[in-house]
């Protein structure tokens, strides 16, 4: 019986789990400076509501620019930073709401329906510090995927405490040992733990001994990051003073994280915080980003249908030059091998219907003395 | 589409069809992978040269360095010839379809389509003492190639129709042979444009209900010997005559008519669209202004897999 089908028994069809990663490294050029004059680059976006700033890679009213994160700021009600002299805060009720979203999506909520704080080990149970304010940087779909790889992230700070020469002394951000060592008691997934390390200056952040890390840094944590969310929440106290309940014992003090427009007085990371809107305290934080980096992921699920073409199959073709008169060109005797080419492989339904399509780049020759296996994969 | 890069290594680069991603969305598992073929719609089997003077290992110099097309997503587009499973590795013939234009009801026009008048207007509008209609010539006689798309050659009309015979088109067996069973055709797959019109028996009784309709509005219709009887029949001459299309052995003869959509029937609108206006003879022996379009029924024989398109010009005056 002739046949141009061939079914796919359950032995040919195998399902496959991959899980696929992408450096993605984003300099600082990226995000200040490019797209013209710090603080009002042309792909910065800042928004009327003023409760984040979006980054783009290219001015963002080009159709060819990407939008790769967003940056806000907030600290919670019960931060030291909250103040109910309203008049010496900006966006205060802003910033509070945008921790508060930010805290209840990603930690939730205790038995009576509070938000609860961002912990800075990740024990909620046990207490411990919280962190109370701070930076968001929440990464777009587009860069991380599926989620960030555990271990991969690593952001650059420019940490010296005067604001011209701010990225002389630098720190790495780190979620250090982020492979086997995250925690899974937040709604939104997996999250580690960031920790800071100075790139350059040894004596740059508290607790410090060497370059490497060791578990001497598991007291010096910045940050958590959220790894299947794309969210990185950096605390304010990375700029600042050991002295005034910081993490840097730069000789120099606490950050400063801007000058007030029109005054002389420089700001540190608390007044910043206050005194600053959303998309200035951003600003801030763009003029120290020095560069990140980290390894997005892409689970890919397959399905791969093995064609086995075996040596007595496919061996005549339906292409209407393949006859003359009705005589197979390809012989000239009934004994000699018949011959065709594989160029295409068609998966169909029971229906006959064509669902999907494979081009092999070269003809493959099929005679009764070989035969083929096309492993033709699926990715969902 | 661009070209494949044949280069270096062989690769395999694989889509899903548009109507293969339609049902993926359908997320109601319709979406399910049963069976594979394969096709070699670039080859061009004319390439394979047996007198080649560097010897048989360069017959196929040729048709190895055909560039390969990417994948189409278009399905309707792809696997247009599909390479067949034969039992016999010995065959040295093979069916082929043939259009059967021997007698004046199955012929083409002479322009080289058969022509599908969409409306009663078009066909024949003397009961409205005009003679501006195409259909019929002045001596009242239905003009060779056009069919019948409205009235379908039903009551006292009767309308030319589409004839494919199947079978060893050569003069080297005879029609007496009896074509190999595993060479007959039981089984046609015909594809039509289905906002254009519909595959009707050939006296305008019985219309085929396709399979599917797929995105880009191509109807599916599978079309078997023995459970459709008015479409699909064994051809049982086994004699020479002037009325066979196919030389030697027969297999089967699949024979249809075409119906004109109720868009082509009742508007234009496709017509500004997709088509064109030309002059036709009319019944007055003079000129008509007739829109038409222009498609193609593409048959396939799913046992042998041999595909034939025939074209088709559907008019509106």
């Amino acid at each position: 019986m002739a046949n141009i089908f061939k079914q796919i028994k359950p032995d040919d069809r195998v399902s496959t789990r991959t899980l696929l990663h992408e450096a993605i490294p984003l300099t600082g050029t990226i995000v200040q400076g490019t797209y013209g004059t710090f603080p009002n680059e042309e792909n910065i976006k800042n928004y009327g509501h003023g409760m984040f700033q979006s980054v783009y890679d290219y001015p963002y009213l080009s159709s060819s620019a990407n939008h790769i994160f967003d940056l806000s700021v907030g600290y919670a009600n019960q931060s030291p930073l909250s103040s109910t002299v309203l008049s010496t805060h900006i966006q205060q009720s802003k910033k509070v709401n945008m921790y508060n979203e930010m805290a209840q999506v990603a930690v939730g909520y205790n038995i009576t329906g509070g938000i609860l704080q961002f912990d800075e080990d990740g024990d909620i149970l046990a207490g411990g510090n919280k962190i109370q304010s701070g930076y968001f940087i929440n990464l777009t779909r587009l860069l991380m995927k599926d989620e960030i790889k555990k271990g991969s992230f690593a952001l650059t700070l420019g940490l010296e405490a005067a604001y011209a020469t701010s990225n002389e002394t630098k720190a790495i951000i780190k979620d250090f040992g982020g492979v086997n060592d995250y925690r899974v008691n937040s709604p939104l997934g997996e999250y580690g733990l960031l920790y800071a390390t100075a790139s350059v200056d040894d004596n740059a952040l508290i607790d410090e001994t060497t370059d490497q890390f060791n578990s001497t840094y598991k007291a010096s944590v910045c940050g958590l990051i959220y790894y299947q969310a794309g969210i990185v929440v950096l605390s304010g106290s990375l700029f600042n003073d050991l002295a005034v309940g910081g993490l840097l014992k730069n000789s120099a003090g606490s950050c400063v994280m801007s000058t007030a427009a029109g005054a002389a007085a420089a700001r540190t990371i608390s007044e910043a915080l206050t005194g600053s809107s959303i998309s200035s305290s951003a600003d801030n934080l763009r003029h120290r980003f020095d560069n990140l980096q980290f390894n997005n992921t892409v689970e890919l699920n397959s399905t791969i249908y093995f064609c086995r073409m075996n040596h007595n199959e496919f061996n005549y073709s339906g292409n209407p030059t393949y006859l003359s008169s009705s005589q197979i060109r390809v012989k000239q005797v009934s004994t000699d091998q018949p011959v065709s080419y594989v160029t295409t492989v068609g998966l169909y339904s029971e229906n006959n219907e064509l669902l999907a399509v494979g081009k092999l780049s070269e003809p493959l020759k099929k005679t009764p003395a070989n035969e083929f296996t096309i492993r033709t994969r699926l990715d969902y | 589409m661009g070209f494949l890069d044949n280069s270096g290594d062989i690769i395999l680069d694989v889509v899903l069809t548009d109507l293969g991603r339609k049902m993926l969305a359908k997320g109601d598992g319709s979406f399910n992978v049963t069976k594979f073929a394969v096709g070699d719609d670039e080859i061009n089997y004319q390439l394979y040269n047996t007198n080649h003077p560097s010897g048989s290992s360069y017959y196929d110099l040729e048709i190895l360095q055909t560039p390969i097309l990417e994948a189409f997503t278009d399905n309707a587009g792809s696997l247009k010839s599909k390479l067949l499973t034969m039992e016999n590795q010995d065959l040295l013939f093979l069916p082929s379809l043939v259009l059967n234009q021997a007698t004046g009801i199955t012929k083409m026009d002479v322009s080289g389509a058969f022509f599908v008048c969409v409306d009663r207007n078009t066909e024949d509008n003397s009961a409205q003492g005009l003679t501006t209609s195409v259909g019929f010539n002045a001596d009242g006689l239905l003009r060779t190639g056009f069919i019948l798309g409205e009235s379908l050659g039903s009551g006292a009309e009767t309308s030319n129709y589409v004839r494919v015979d199947q079978g060893l088109n050569t003069t080297q067996v005879s029609p007496r042979q009896n074509l190999s069973p595993s060479l007959v055709e039981t089984d046609y797959m015909l594809q039509i444009d289905n906002r254009l019109g519909s595959i009707i028996s050939k006296d305008g009784v019985t219309k085929a209900v396709p399979d599917y309709v797929d995105d880009d509005n191509i109807a599916y219709y599978s079309l078997s010997l023995g459970t459709d009887q008015v479409f699909v029949k064994q051809n049982t001459s086994t004699e020479v005559s002037v009325d066979q299309a196919i030389n030697g052995p027969r297999g089967t003869i699949l024979e249809f008519s075409i119906g004109a959509s109720l868009e082509l029937n009742t508007s234009t609108y496709l017509f500004t669209q997709l088509g064109s206006t030309t002059t036709l003879e009319n019944a007055g022996g003079t000129g008509t202004t007739t829109k038409f379009i222009d498609s193609i029924i593409k048959c396939t024989g799913m046992t042998t897999g041999y595909t034939l398109d025939i074209p088709l010009r559907f008019i509106k005056i």
